[in-house]
């Protein structure tokens, strides 16, 4: 059964609401919180330090919710998807009528990069489907880029006011149709690659990385970078058009990869952040696996191609 | 010897190589020297192939120059037919017997082992052929490892790609024929070495189908300590394997990249033991 905007709603209720101060911010979040808990449903709340604290305050029982104040939980998008599909699984195990979830995502007004959670916002529509949740995403419109914003217009299809107003949104687009942000392209790109590669093996890829990765960066990174170019490269060859070429570049601290082919990549929107079940070989199974990565991947449709660029080391925007 | 290697030389009494050639006129060198070698190690050599013995041995005097040293008892000919039927798979427990027993017969003639030589082309032409055979050839590889049986199996690029799924399966190999390698360890284990990604994928999947656990093994070990890359497709069919396989499979030296791969997948469970307390 459950209780309030969400009622006889299937699936994950994904709302957004906009706040420009506190008191708004209190406005959107202690409903939602108190709601819950009066009804007996976990919540579960994940915010910075300071907006915790101001929640906490506010709360008649705060030791009713679970606060998640781990900042790695939002490491990367792929990462989350699975952490808070643990999360769900143990509520749902646990006889939850309905699950609430609140948080704010990384993005540079709050000290992040928002790069990648534009896909992260549109998959959430669909990945948890099979658990009762609602999960409420606030943003703060004076700190968030206005491209962020805009992300999050697009991405809910639910949009709840601070005056406690809930209503349909009629700019949502389905993750099928979603078009994510472009990224910015590394500085490092823009120059000659130390290394390039055409139509060649994995193995070939691995080799040329030893070869310039070696000393740069911590030998776990260059292990994530392997596994990354290895995957990569051998979905390139095999459901790619060639010609399949790998690039390398290096700065002291840091390496930037891209594997481009002229295919158009992977159809599904949801390529990369949800695994593909459990124990197949399928090919969304690699790309997911590096996105769990301690390295940066980004997926790149272009009208030249696919590009599929990794990133290790020091972290760049 | 275990790993690519450049040249037929310098091989013990227990060692399987495995090489390619073209034509015959490619194979006689290595031979003279694989043969050569075993001789001045006190092992008694074979030299085996299709036809009759007395053919084989002026084929033998032909191509392969090991000299006065023909002459001797040192050299046995065995025609394949003593060996195998004739265009059947070969029943793999089996032959290994017979190669047991004549590394036996040796060792009770004084010899301090055998050394056997074929061109076995011709027994794995056949699709249907080749399952069985490269199941015998980890048997001999098996054997080879813990016995007194050193053994050159020469394979024709005719072949194909064919060539590879037996390759794989040797402890030694020409560089650059095979990108990874299963071969015994002497302690029983089932050592992996090289680079395990798409590229070979499909062939690693099928030199699992050939690894069966020793009949009195109460678990198969495999030892990947010469793994130099292991991709996650690699470690899934492992998996399979271990799921399938009639004994508990462990898994030891696992290499942090692979245990990376292995963490996420979860499949932790694989390299979790008998890694020396890690």
């Amino acid at each position: 059964m459950r209780t309030g905007a969400a009622r006889g709603q299937e699936g994950h209720f994904h709302e957004a609401g906009f706040y420009s101060s506190d008191g708004e911010f209190r406005d959107l979040i202690v409903p939602f919180a108190e709601e819950g808990i009066a009804a007996g449903e976990p919540v579960i709340i994940g915010y910075d330090n300071r907006k915790n604290a101001l929640v906490r305050s506010w709360l008649t029982d705060p030791s009713a919710v679970t606060f998640l104040a781990d900042k790695s939980l939002y490491a990367t998008p792929s990462r989350a998807i699975a952490t808070y599909r643990r999360l769900l699984e143990f509520h749902a195990a646990s006889g939850a009528g309905q699950i609430r979830i609140t948080g704010e995502l990384p993005h540079p007004g709050n000290g992040g990069s928002f790069e990648g959670w534009d896909r992260y916002e549109a998959a959430v529509n669909t990945v948890w489907d099979e658990f009762r949740v609602w999960g409420l995403c606030l943003y703060d419109t004076v700190t968030a880029p206005a491209a962020v914003l805009a992300v999050a217009a697009r991405t809910h299809p639910s949009i709840v006011s601070p005056s406690g107003i809930h209503r349909a949104n009629d700019r949502f687009q389905d993750a099928a149709v979603f078009e994510g942000l472009s990224f910015a392209p590394d500085p490092l790109e823009q120059t000659r690659p130390m290394i390039e590669l055409v139509d060649r093996s994995a193995a070939e890829a691995r080799q040329a990385l030893a070869q310039i990765g070696r000393g740069r960066i911590a030998d776990a990174i260059l292990e994530d970078l392997a596994i990354g170019v290895t995957v990569t490269v051998s979905n390139a060859l095999a459901h790619g058009r060639g010609p399949v070429t790998v690039r390398f570049w290096a700065a002291p601290d840091r390496i930037v990869i891209t594997v481009h082919d002229q295919g158009r990549g992977p159809a599904d929107p949801l390529a990369g952040l949800v695994p593909t079940p459990s124990g197949s070989a399928q090919p969304g199974l690699g790309l997911w696996l590096i996105h769990q990565l301690d390295i940066d991947v980004a997926l790149k449709h272009a009208d030249d191609g696919f590009t599929v660029r990794l990133r290790g080391g020091t972290t760049i925007g | 010897m275990i790993g690519p290697v450049e040249s037929p030389r310098g091989f013990g009494l227990q060692d399987h190589l495995c090489w390619v050639h073209g034509d015959p006129w490619d194979y006689r060198p290595r031979l003279t020297e694989f043969f050569g070698e075993g001789l001045e190690r006190g092992l008694q050599v074979a030299y085996l192939g299709a036809g009759d013995v007395e053919e084989l041995r002026e084929h033998l005097d032909r191509f392969v120059d090991v000299g006065p040293l023909l002459t001797r008892e040192a050299v046995r000919i065995i025609s394949f037919d003593e060996i195998y039927r004739a265009g059947e798979p070969v029943v793999p427990a089996e032959v290994m017997k017979k190669y047991a027993a004549a590394t036996q017969e040796a060792l009770a003639d004084g010899y301090r082992g055998l050394r056997i030589g074929a061109d076995v082309t011709d027994l794995v032409r056949a699709p249907e052929q080749q399952d069985a055979y490269a199941r015998f050839e980890f048997l001999l590889e098996r054997y080879s490892a813990r016995h007194p049986l050193s053994a050159l199996c020469e394979y024709r690029l005719e072949l194909g790609d064919a060539v590879t799924q037996f390759a794989c399966l040797h402890a030694a190999v020409p560089a650059g024929l095979t990108p990874f390698q299963v071969f015994a360890c002497d302690d029983g284990a089932v050592g992996l070495l090289g680079e395990f990604d798409a590229a070979g994928q499909a062939a690693f999947k099928r030199a699992l189908e050939r690894i069966q656990p020793a009949p009195d093994d109460s678990s198969l070990i495999f030892d990947m300590s010469a793994v130099r890359f292991m991709d996650h497709r690699s470690l899934l069919a492992l998996d399979s394997y271990a799921q399938e396989c009639q004994v508990p499979v462990l898994v030891r030296s696992m290499p942090p990249i692979v245990r990376r791969v292995a963490r996420v997948l979860g499949l932790e469970h694989l390299g979790g033991v008998r890694t020396g307390g890690t």
